[in-house]
Parts: structure tokens; C-alpha cells; sequence
């Protein structure tokens, strides 16, 4: 859906050097609990054989997706995509924190913050850009590897250098109908089938990013057999007061003989 | 730990407390300012005590300025501040971490007294009033029975070290230690007898061409450098990255070079070797600004590349082409002297070829520009006295052992040694100041020796760290979001450290513990300032800054003092010296020459050393948010060289070295040198009250040999040999 | 039986005499369970709105939350009525649950062999078949009425779990949230399939247009009673008459002492 603003992040992986200082601000802007991160930097690890070696950084969080597979499972309409801002949200008042979202995200950035019983992930830091300020990640990024601004003006950082990359590209996920359409456009990273996930902050490689929403046997099972049976039973209590209804008016008021 | 809680003293009743003292040591009025009232009257925090307080960092030496978000008395945020040339607004990980350095559940916040052996942890609170008190009267009483170069003094170099320094020289003891020796000290020598300056500026905005020479500066973070770095890979800048290891820098580098460690030199002669030979050199800046290149020439000439190839395992044909196209660079190439270069006994030439290469390529005022002035802005300071006399040798063999090496800099590691042999002379006390020894000299257990020898120990720090832990008092220094310090200019800038929040606790600021103690000590001239304001008020009277006004913009720009005329040098010859009579009339190479240095037997390691972008040295290992989101600090050792002695990644292994062993983990990795292992330096901590960073990892300077450079006095860190086995 | 057999008259007397079937408690019970369900349904209904599920339309989501202002607001809503009908409910169930409660389920709730037949033979007859079997009789709450009880227990106990789960949110890991959201939406829309019948039943089809009226007034017509629920019927009879017994007993005994206390005198 059209927004008035389409932020976006774009990100220069020549420039991300892996020093985390994004990730320690975000953690501190949003308290973020010690047992959590709302953004990673993927590394992807020495490449090649010596001495001809490489590494590249990858930096990720929330891909405030254009079409995103979280809202389209949230029972209390908690997260949202901003008609305004074109960020994907967590209105965590209404959250109850049941997690489907959480499965549904292809690209594992949303967390439950047990402590609060919600799910909780990167905002954009939103808070920020409403007194005019940068995200916490891209104000202190020391490589000068985070960009983020409106694609929807022009002459915004992002769109500048958009149109000045030399190569642009995106972990989207297009699969089974799905297309997230992410808003995070790297620079200069090379083709991939996707990036390595990091469980406990890039010490051990869990999946291949984007992955396949998950969907949770209860969710499933709620729309697979809870409705149609549920629809079922009420169709068929519905129609069969509704013949005794249209019965009764045929024949008209049928009151006690006398 | 503490084993008995006394009456903690609240900063209220210190006011009647230090009026009613008992004590002969009577404590003036000392009243610190309340932050907030202060920050509300210059404007910077509104009627509920939030908004935003400038001040500098210090969680690394680089000092970035920094904006402290303050929410209702508490702070929440560190930005970079815009406007200063550290930072450019950005702060790195460990400025990020900041404000949980400050609010570490681990803080000490109480004045502590030993109770149980050294290094058992055990302490119990005191008030400031009875740890001075018996701070000042054992630091007498060893200043009576043996001398005032009895007592040690020992501070990692920092804004408030004009006052440690009056403590030291007022005290009467010459025997001062900082942590230079163990990083920079042929670097700074190196410059000192090239320029006559500590260092010089260097500039990165024509920069086209960079040879760096370790300086993994993606990793070793000085923010604005580091920023200039990345600006000018992403502009086309040509990088050469020299190391043993495929670092963060190294995958940003346009070319690295694994170097054999130890042979940088190598590389570099014979780099000078080319570009002399082929003329390739800036003739008239050699001509005009400096001395010394008729015999640069003829001792680089049997420096070729076939040469140094052997030496550095790199081939003959990158190095002349490497030669080639620095020179090509010309004015817009650079060398980088490093930073941390206390890697070989080799280190001081190694730093004097590459202030030659410079010299080659002329680009004095394009790349390389004279050090910001220190004595800039015109600050004033209170009045003191001068030093006493002092007749005593310094323990660190300066200047007797290391001629070379400047007085405010001296040579850890030998102070140390010294002690532990007891000769010229024993020491008996050791202040220490914002440092941990215990983990940054080499060889952990011989310091730990040293300790013993000390018939009394007093730390001043933030947290309990190793050495706070061995020590008999500790005494609680306000974080640097808790505190002033002395104003610094920073070129023709003054940028001002002040407190964000209150000191929690009894956490006072070193200028305040220094005049307690100084004026119990009898040096009460040297500290002739009422309190942490005062201070300020003095040393900006004479520049006609309102203090108020510093408060708010955090940064003022005074009038720049320094020279116009930019190629004068402060060298005896008054020119780049390329060589130098003075190193001649001490009988040390005055050009550089080739120094072979140690190299490990078949089945032995180099054991590198390094740093990393989550930390700083031996300090922030504790602080909560890095260490989320530290790597886990394993050895790191080449695939083959694993492979041979059957090991795997993760693998627990027993690293050995001629003084002493450590357990650590295992990563294998194709980034090291088949003949080099890695370790990280800063973990291993003994502290038991460091709860989040005690267990973790294992210290390299249990393992570090103390090799000292006779010139420039640096610690050879590099040059400990290891082996490795499956433990 | 039927009541072809009785005399006019006497249907007439039958037809003015009224019984008392609701007590007070009852009938505030049901009309509170009534505007709570109203409340909460509509509130919950637009809740749900996962575009997956599909389940609640667009616009009334919309009308919803406008009228509330925010998600979090209407979430708010829905379950501080939650909880005030739990409250009130469970109140009402357990205070005097020994004394009120219990007698009322043994009687109204539990199911005996007339009631099977009854559940086998009423149903083809509102369709107009079996017309000439006879039904046998019922207690106060036929068996189709204790059925939907049945349902109504299981799941507003269903829902009074699973709504709390929900909102005590810090409390519960997420897997428990997970399940807690379609068992709740299934107890309710089972309910609300049942209400279609419960609600014509009792309020549209003519046959029990008394029991609709006896919500209201807590009374029923003997002659309802008798030809709906004969059995409940013939048990106040036979209280009645226990009644009238008594009390005819005790005018005899007091006017017994009266003479004989003037004998004496």
C-alpha cells in the first residue's frame, strides 16, 4: 500500500566493519533485554583459500517488508504496517505475545521479551525520527555502512545513493505466493542464496535468512479445522432455526386452540 | 566480600563529618557541586533534570565527544558529538557501552579496606575519611623508613594526569609507571628523534595511497580515524595491510601482505631500498628538510627485495611494485607509524624506516602534518611549588638503563622487574590509578611477585579489577559520566569533561581523591583548588571562557597558537632527521638496520597479540552490553597447523610458554599464519567480583616473556614463543 | 399427556394459575450472561483480525476501533467486561453453590432415560414427522435445553480460562497464548452456533412464547408447565399439595389446643 513515507535502510557492506557499535546502541536506545538483540551484523566468515581470503559483513534487522508475512498473521491487529511511515510495528498494548508473528517473519528478526509477554523488534527507532533524529544504528554507525531515509523524497541520503550504486540488491523472499518485498537494499553485496542467522549473536549459524514463514500447528489448526467446523456448526443451527422460522410464519401464528 | 558493614557516608553528613575529624590530617570543606544543579544553571537539563550534557569518553584513550541523553537525573544514551574531530558524531561500541560501565552492578562505590590475605577478595567498606587516612599514613611511613622513591606510582595516562604527576613529584618519588612501555614507546621515541614530536597528524582527505604496518584500525578503533579509513577505501584509496593475521582491516585492505612477524623491517628497508635506487623520492624535500639520506642510502643498499623476501615470505616482485606505487603516490601517499607497536626488539627501526619512507615520498603538509598543539588555548592552571628534588634513581632504568626514553613516558615492565629483584633498591608501596598491571605486564606471575614484595597496595578505580584485587585499599574513582577532569585542548579546541549524572555512591573524581590524599600527604600546595569547578575556573581564567558556556556547548574554539610555518621541526638538526647523532653518540644505529629478530622453534608459535572492536584492553570486559555481543576470545590457529597437532575448532587447549600456561578454547580459522596463534588479550581476569567477565577466557600476559627494546624501552609482545597441545 | 382430556374450565384455571420457574437470581444472572455476551462478542469479533484467519470483515474492525480509538484500547475494553463477567458469574455460581447451585444442576441439568427419548422424538416432530408419538415428559429444563447447558459450561469455562491467559501476558510463555486464542474463539462461536437455536427457541418459536415472558417475570402458567414440562409440573403439585397439607394440619392442631385450652377452662 502506497505510504506517505517509504523509509528504507540501505546498507554498504564495503564500508560495515563489523565493529558493533550498532548493535550496542540499539540495545541501549531500546532497552533491550540482556538475552536479546533487535539487529545483527552476519558475518560471513574468512572466504577463499590463503592468502587470496575475504570476508564481508552483512548487517540485518527488520526488513520493514513492503508485504510482510507477520501482519498477516497477528490476531489482535498489534503489528501493523504505518500508513504513515511505511515502518512495520509493534503496538505491543495490544500485543499479547503469542508468537505467531514471530514464526511467520522469514527473516527471524522478532523476539518475545518474556519479561513483558510481547514481541518486540526493531522500530525503526521510531521515537527518534519523531524529534528528527537518525536510527540509533545508523547515527553511530562508524563505517558510514547504514544509511536510512524516504525513498519517497528524492533527494534523501537513500535515494541518493541508490542511484549512484553500482550494484543494489535485496534478501527477498519469494516463495509459495509470498513476496516480502524487504526494504533494506544492500550495496555491494555480492549475489547470495541468503545469510546465516546467528542464535547467540554470531557465535553459532542456525538457518539460511530469509527462510520459510512458519506457521504454528495452532494457527494452522485454528484455520484450517476450527473455522470450517465452527462455520459448519453455525451454518447448520442457523439453517435449521432458520426453516422452523420460515415455517412458522407460513403458517402464521399458530397460538394455544381454544 | 565486604566482611563487616560500617555507617556508609552519605555525601550530607560529609560536610560535618570532615569538619569534625579527628584525624590529623584535617579535610578541608570539600564539597562536590551537585551535577544537576549545575547542568540547570548552564542550561544543558530542564526543570526535571533531562536533556543533553556534553562531555568526552573514556572508555578507549581516543576521547570521542560525546552528547549524554539525561532522563529525569539518569542517563539513557551516548551520541557522538557532532562537532568534535574524534568522534564526527558517531561513538563506537564501547562509547555505546558507556553508560553500563557506569551503572555496572559491579561498580565499587565504597572506599574498601583489605581484611582477608591479598587476593582473596575479601574487604570491608570504610568511609573516604579512614581509607585516606590510612592511605596517607602508610605512604608516610614508607617515605620516612625508606625513602619517597620507596613508594611506586602508577596511572595509565589520562586527563587528570597533571595532578597524579604533583602527587608523584610532590610525594618526592621519581618512580613512575604508565602503560606506554607496553604499547607505543618506539613509535613515540621513533618520532620523537625523527620530528621532535610525540607524533604527528596525519590527514586522511587526499590520501591516496596507505601502507599500514599492523594499525588494524577497523578493530583498534580511534573513531575518526577509523572513519577517515573507511572514507578513503570507499573513494578508491589504494590500502597495503601488513600482518600475520587476516584482520577485520585486512578484508577492507586493497592488498595484504602476511607478513613473517617480526620482519615489517625487512619490508620496509627494502622498500626505501627501491625507491632510492630507483630514484624514485621527492628530491626536493629530501633536500630541503632533512639530514641524513646520503646515509640512508648506503645502509639500505644490500636491503633488495630478493633479500627481504626471504626474511618476510613475501615475494621480491609484489615488494618493488608496492615500492613502486607508494612512490608513484608521492605527496598523497602515507605510512602509517602504527600505534601499538611494542611487538619486537626490532619495533624502534622498524618505526624509524617508516618515518624514512615518509621522508621518500615528501608529503610533510599533505598527509602528515605537525601534532595538534598541547600548549593550545591558553589555559591557565592553579599555582604550585616546584618538585622537590629528587636524587633517587627510577626504578625503570630511566634514564640510567634507556636513555631515550622520556621521563613522562617510562618503561613499565622494567619498574616492575626492578622491584621484583629488588635492585637499585626495594620498593615497598604502589599507587595505583585507572590501570590494571596485574593483566597488562607481561608475565602475570612476576607481577603478581612484585605485589607481594609491597608492604602496602592502594588502587583507585571504578570496578574491582585484577589489580584492585590484590591490593590493600581500594578506593572508588566516579566514572568518567560521573566527573570532571582537567580541560585538554584538542588542537584549537577545548572540549570539557563533565558529570552527566551524580556520583553514585561515594564514587569521587580523581582531582578530589588527589588533593584528600595530597593535602594528608602535606602537599596541599599542589592542589590549590577548591574543588572540581575551581579547578576549571583557573585554567580558563586567563582565556576569558565562562565555564557556563563550556558546560552547554560542551567544545569552544579558541585561537590557534601554533606555527604557521609548518616545516620546522623541534629535531637538533631542526629538520627530519632521517639520522640521527644523538642515537650515534650513544652508541645505537643512528639509520635503521636490519635486527634479526627471535623466531620460534619447529612445533612453537608466535603468540600475537591484537585488539578488537568490543573492547579495550583490560577494562571493559565486564561491562554487560559488550559482552553480549563479544566473540567468545579463543587462540586462533591455522587449519594446517591444527590439523597436525589433531585438534579441532573448540577444542580446549593448553597454550605453554616460557613463564606460564593457560586453558582456552580453540578457533580454528585460515586467517593466522600457519606459524602463528592468536589470542585476545584482556580476559583470564582473576577478580572474582568482576561477575560477568571472571571466568571468561584466559589472560596472554600469563604467558607474555618480558623482552624490553633498549632504545625506546617498548615491550616486545610478539616475541613470546608458545606451544600448543590438547589439554 | 395430552390435553385434549382436560375440560375447558378447567384449561381455563390451569391457564391463569402462574408458577414460579426463575427465581430473582436467575433471571438477573441470565439478562447480565445476555448483555455481556452482546458487549463481548461484538468487541471480540472485531479483535480477531488476522488477514490469514479472514475471519472478521474489514469495516467492522474499522468501526471498532475508531469507536475506541486504538487496538490497545478495544482490547482494553473487551476484557475489563471479560472480567466483570467472570466475576459476577463465578459469584453467582459459588456463593450459596452447596445451597442453590447444586439442587439446580442435579434437577435441571442432569439427563435421564425420558430425556434420551425425548431428544429422539422431538426433533423429527418439529419437522413434522412422528406426529403421532407421544413425547415423554420433561423435567423444568427439557433434554434439549440440558444439552445446551452442557455446552454452555464446558465452554464458558473454556473462555474464562483462556481470556485471562491472554491478558496476563507476562505471566505464560507464548505457546500457551498460541493455544489459548483458537480455543477461546472456538468456545465462543460453539455458544453462539447454540444461541441460534436457544434464542429462537426461546423467544421466537411460538410454542414457548411463556418461557420467553418467564425471563422477565420468573412465572410460567401451570398449563405451559404441564404440557411442556410435566414432570416439574407435577412436582409443584405435589409440593403444593404437601404445602396445603401442612398448613391444613396446622390449623387443626392450633384450633385442637384452642378448644381443648378452653375445655379446661
Amino acid at each position: 500500500m502506497p505510504t506517505k513515507n517509504h523509509y528504507a535502510f540501505v546498507i554498504d557492506v564495503t564500508r560495515c566493519i563489523d565493529c558493533r557499535a550498532c548493535l550496542v546502541a540499539c540495545s541501549v536506545e531500546n532497552s533491550v533485554p540482556m538475552d536479546h538483540t533487535r539487529i545483527w551484523v552476519h558475518d560471513q566468515q574468512v572466504q577463499g583459500e590463503w592468502p587470496t581470503l575475504s570476508r564481508v559483513f552483512v548487517p540485518y534487522n527488520c526488513m520493514h517488508c513492503d508485504h510482510p508475512p507477520c501482519t498477516e498473521v497477528c490476531v489482535s491487529g498489534a503489528t501493523y504496517k504505518d500508513s504513515t511511515t511505511g515502518l512495520v510495528l509493534v503496538d505491543q498494548e495490544a500485543c499479547i505475545g503469542c508468537g505467531y508473528c514471530v514464526e511467520a517473519c522469514p527473516y527471524g528478526v522478532r523476539y518475545i521479551d518474556q519479561k513483558r509477554g510481547v514481541v518486540d523488534k526493531c522500530n525503526a527507532c521510531v521515537q527518534r525520527l519523531e524529534v528528527g533524529l537518525q536510527p540509533a544504528c545508523v547515527a553511530t554507525c562508524v563505517g558510514k555502512a547504514r544509511m536510512f531515509g524516504d525513498l519517497n523524497d528524492p533527494n534523501s541520503e537513500v535515494s541518493v545513493a541508490l542511484q549512484n550504486a553500482k550494484s543494489v540488491t535485496r534478501l527477498d523472499y519469494e516463495k509459495n505466493g509470498t513476496d516480502t518485498d524487504p526494504n533494506i537494499y544492500y550495496l555491494n553485496l555480492a549475489e547470495t542464496e541468503g545469510i546465516l542467522s546467528s542464535d547467540t549473536f554470531g557465535q553459532v549459524a542456525q538457518t539460511t535468512l530469509p527462510r520459510d514463514p512458519h506457521y504454528t500447528i495452532s494457527e494452522e489448526g485454528w484455520k484450517k479445522v476450527a473455522i470450517p467446523l465452527v462455520a459448519v456448526a453455525m451454518g447448520a443451527t442457523f439453517l435449521a432455526q432458520a426453516v422452523f422460522f420460515t415455517k412458522q410464519l407460513l403458517e402464521g401464528e399458530k397460538d394455544f386452540e381454544d | 566480600m565486604p566482611k563487616t558493614e560500617l555507617s556508609r557516608l552519605s555525601r550530607r553528613n560529609f560536610l560535618k563529618l570532615g569538619a569534625a575529624a579527628a584525624s590529623a590530617f584535617a579535610v578541608g570543606q570539600f564539597i562536590p557541586p551537585p551535577v544537576a544543579r549545575a547542568a540547570r544553571q548552564s542550561g544543558a537539563l530542564d526543570e526535571n533534570g533531562s536533556g543533553y550534557i556534553s562531555t568526552m569518553c573514556e572508555m578507549c584513550v581516543w576521547r570521542c565527544g560525546v552528547r549524554a541523553k539525561v532522563v529525569e537525573g539518569k542517563v539513557v544514551k551516548l551520541e557522538g558529538n557532532p562537532e568534535h574531530s574524534h568522534s564526527h558524531g558517531k561513538l563506537c561500541a564501547r562509547g555505546q557501552a558507556g553508560l553500563m560501565n557506569t551503572y555496572d552492578p559491579d561498580r565499587v562505590l565504597t572506599p574498601l579496606i583489605r581484611v582477608g590475605k591479598r587476593g582473596e577478595g575479601k574487604f570491608r567498606k570504610a568511609t573516604w575519611s579512614e581509607a585516606l587516612d590510612e592511605v596517607a599514613e602508610a605512604m608516610l611511613k614508607i617515605k620516612n623508613t625508606y625513602g619517597p622513591e620507596a613508594m611506586v606510582f602508577s596511572s595509565t595516562h589520562n586527563l587528570s594526569q597533571p595532578l597524579f604527576e604533583n602527587l608523584l613529584y610532590g610525594f618526592g618519588s621519581p618512580n613512575y609507571g604508565t602503560q606506554r612501555s607496553l604499547c607505543f614507546n618506539a613509535m613515540i621515541v621513533s618520532n620523537l628523534i625523527t620530528y621532535g614530536m610525540e607524533e604527528p597528524a596525519r590527514d586522511y582527505s587526499q590520501l591516496q595511497y596507505l601502507i599500514l604496518t599492523g594499525r588494524n584500525l577497523t578493530e583498534a578503533i580511534s573513531t575518526s580515524e577509523t572513519i577517515d579509513l573507511v572514507d578513503s577505501i570507499a573513494r578508491g584509496a589504494k590500502v597495503v595491510y601488513i600482518d600475520p593475521r587476516f584482520t577485520k582491516t585486512a578484508s577492507k585492505a586493497s592488498e595484504w601482505l602476511p607478513v613473517r612477524p617480526g620482519t615489517d623491517l625487512a619490508f620496509h628497508l627494502a622498500m626505501i631500498n627501491v625507491i632510492i635506487s630507483e630514484k624514485l623520492y621527492n628530491t626536493s624535500f629530501i633536500d630541503q628538510y632533512t639530514i641524513g639520506f646520503e646515509q640512508v642510502s648506503s645502509a639500505v643498499l644490500s636491503y633488495t627485495p630478493e633479500w627481504a623476501a626471504t626474511l618476510t615470505g613475501i615475494e621480491a616482485d609484489v615488494i618493488r611494485r608496492i615500492a613502486r606505487e607508494f612512490a608513484a603516490a608521492g605527496r598523497y601517499a602515507l605510512a602509517h607509524n602504527g600505534w601499538r607497536t611494542s611487538n619486537f626488539i626490532n619495533s624502534f627501526p622498524t618505526e624509524r624506516a617508516i618515518t624514512i619512507l615518509n621522508a621518500l615520498v615528501g608529503n610533510w603538509g599533505m598527509t602528515m602534518f605537525p601534532a595538534a598543539g598541547e600548549g593550545g588555548g591558553g589555559l591557565g592552571s592553579p599555582p604550585q611549588p616546584p618538585y622537590p628534588r629528587i636524587s633517587a634513581q627510577r626504578l625503570d632504568g630511566v634514564p640510567w638503563m634507556y636513555p631515550f626514553v622520556p621521563l613522562k613516558i617510562g618503561v613499565f615492565q622494567q619498574m616492575r622487574d626492578s622491584i621484583v629483584e629488588g635492585k637499585p633498591y626495594e620498593a615497598h608501596g604502589w599507587f595505583i590509578s585507572r590501570q590494571n598491571p596485574v593483566l597488562s605486564l607481561p608475565d602475570r606471575q612476576k607481577t603478581l611477585k612484585a605485589f607481594n614484595k609491597m608492604d602496602f597496595i592502594v588502587t583507585m578505580d571504578i570496578l574491582m579489577n585484577d589489580t584492585g584485587w590484590f591490593s590493600d585499599v581500594v578506593l572508588p574513582e566516579a566514572s568518567y559520566l560521573e566527573r570532571y577532569d582537567p580541560l585538554v585542548p584538542l588542537g584549537n579546541q577545548i572540549f570539557i569533561r563533565q558529570p552527566v549524572i551524580e556520583p553514585q555512591g561515594e564514587a569521587k573524581s580523581a582531582l578530589w581523591v588527589y588533593k584528600e590524599l595530597g593535602t594528608r600527604l602535606g602537599l596541599a600546595d599542589f592542589f590549590q583548588y577548591k574543588d572540581e569547578e575551581d579547578y576549571i575556573y583557573q585554567q580558563l581564567a586567563p582565556t576569558g571562557i565562562s565555564l557556563d558556556e563550556l558546560r552547554l556547548q560542551g567544545g569552544v574554539t579558541v585561537p590557534s597558537s601554533g606555527d604557521s610555518n609548518i616545516f620546522k621541526w623541534s629535531t637538533p638538526s631542526g629538520k627530519v632527521e632521517l639520522y640521527s647523532a644523538t642515537l650515534q653518540e650513544d652508541n645505537f644505529d643512528p639509520v635503521p638496520a636490519w635486527l634479526d629478530p627471535p623466531q620460534p622453534k619447529a612445533g612453537e608459535f608466535y603468540l600475537l597479540t591484537g585488539k578488537v572492536g568490543q573492547h579495550t584492553q583490560f577494562g571493559t570486559q565486564n561491562n554487560q552490553l559488550l559482552h553480549k555481543y563479544q566473540d567468545v576470545p579463543r587462540l586462533w590457529m591455522a587449519e594446517e597447523a591444527a590439523q597436525n597437532l589433531g585438534l579441532k575448532d573448540w577444542d580446549m587447549v593448553e597454550v605453554t610458554s616460557p613463564v606460564g600456561s593457560v586453558t582456552v578454547a580453540l578457533e580454528v580459522t585460515s586467517a593466522i599464519r600457519s606459524d602463528c596463534v592468536y589470542l585476545t588479550p584482556g580476559f583470564g581476569h582473576l577478580s572474582m567480583a568482576l561477575r560477568t567477565a571472571y571466568g571468561v577466557g584466559a589472560s596472554d600476559s600469563q604467558l607474555h616473556v618480558t623482552y624490553t627494546d633498549p632504545i625506546s624501552g617498548g615491550q616486545a609482545l610478539s616475541q613470546t614463543f608458545v606451544s600448543v597441545k590438547k589439554a | 399427556m395430552s390435553h385434549k382430556n382436560i375440560p375447558l374450565p378447567e384449561r381455563q384455571r390451569l391457564r391463569q394459575k402462574m408458577l414460579k420457574k426463575h427465581n430473582l437470581a436467575n433471571i438477573l444472572t441470565h439478562w447480565f450472561n445476555v448483555a455481556s455476551w452482546l458487549l463481548l462478542l461484538t468487541t471480540g469479533i472485531a479483535i480477531i483480525s488476522s488477514p490469514r484467519l479472514g475471519i472478521t470483515p474489514i469495516w467492522w474492525q474499522e468501526m471498532f476501533r475508531n469507536l475506541f480509538g486504538s487496538d490497545a484500547n478495544l482490547i482494553r475494553f473487551h476484557y475489563t467486561i471479560g472480567f466483570i463477567w467472570i466475576f459476577v458469574i463465578l459469584f453467582n455460581v459459588l456463593v450459596g453453590f452447596r445451597k442453590y447451585f447444586v439442587p439446580f444442576a442435579a434437577h435441571r441439568m442432569l439427563l435421564d432415560k425420558d430425556d434420551i427419548k425425548w431428544m429422539l422424538t422431538k426433533p423429527p416432530q418439529m419437522l413434522g414427522f412422528m406426529k403421532d408419538k407421544e413425547l415423554p415428559p420433561q423435567d423444568a429444563y427439557n433434554a434439549g435445553q440440558k444439552i445446551y447447558s452442557y455446552f454452555v459450561v464446558v465452554c464458558t469455562i473454556g473462555i474464562m480460562i483462556t481470556g485471562p491467559l491472554m491478558v496476563f501476558k507476562s505471566l505464560f510463555p507464548p505457546i500457551i497464548k498460541q493455544i489459548a486464542q483458537p480455543i477461546h474463539f472456538i468456545c465462543v462461536f460453539v455458544i453462539v452456533a447454540w444461541l441460534f437455536i436457544h434464542v429462537y427457541m426461546g423467544a421466537i418459536f411460538p410454542e414457548e412464547k411463556e418461557a420467553f415472558f418467564s425471563m422477565f417475570s420468573g412465572k410460567v402458567s401451570a398449563w405451559y408447565a404441564r404440557a411442556h414440562h410435566e414432570k416439574w409440573y407435577n412436582q409443584m403439585l405435589k409440593e403444593e399439595m404437601e404445602w396445603e397439607d401442612k398448613v391444613e394440619k396446622e390449623v387443626l392442631e392450633s384450633t385442637q389446643i384452642k378448644e381443648e385450652s378452653s375445655a379446661l377452662h
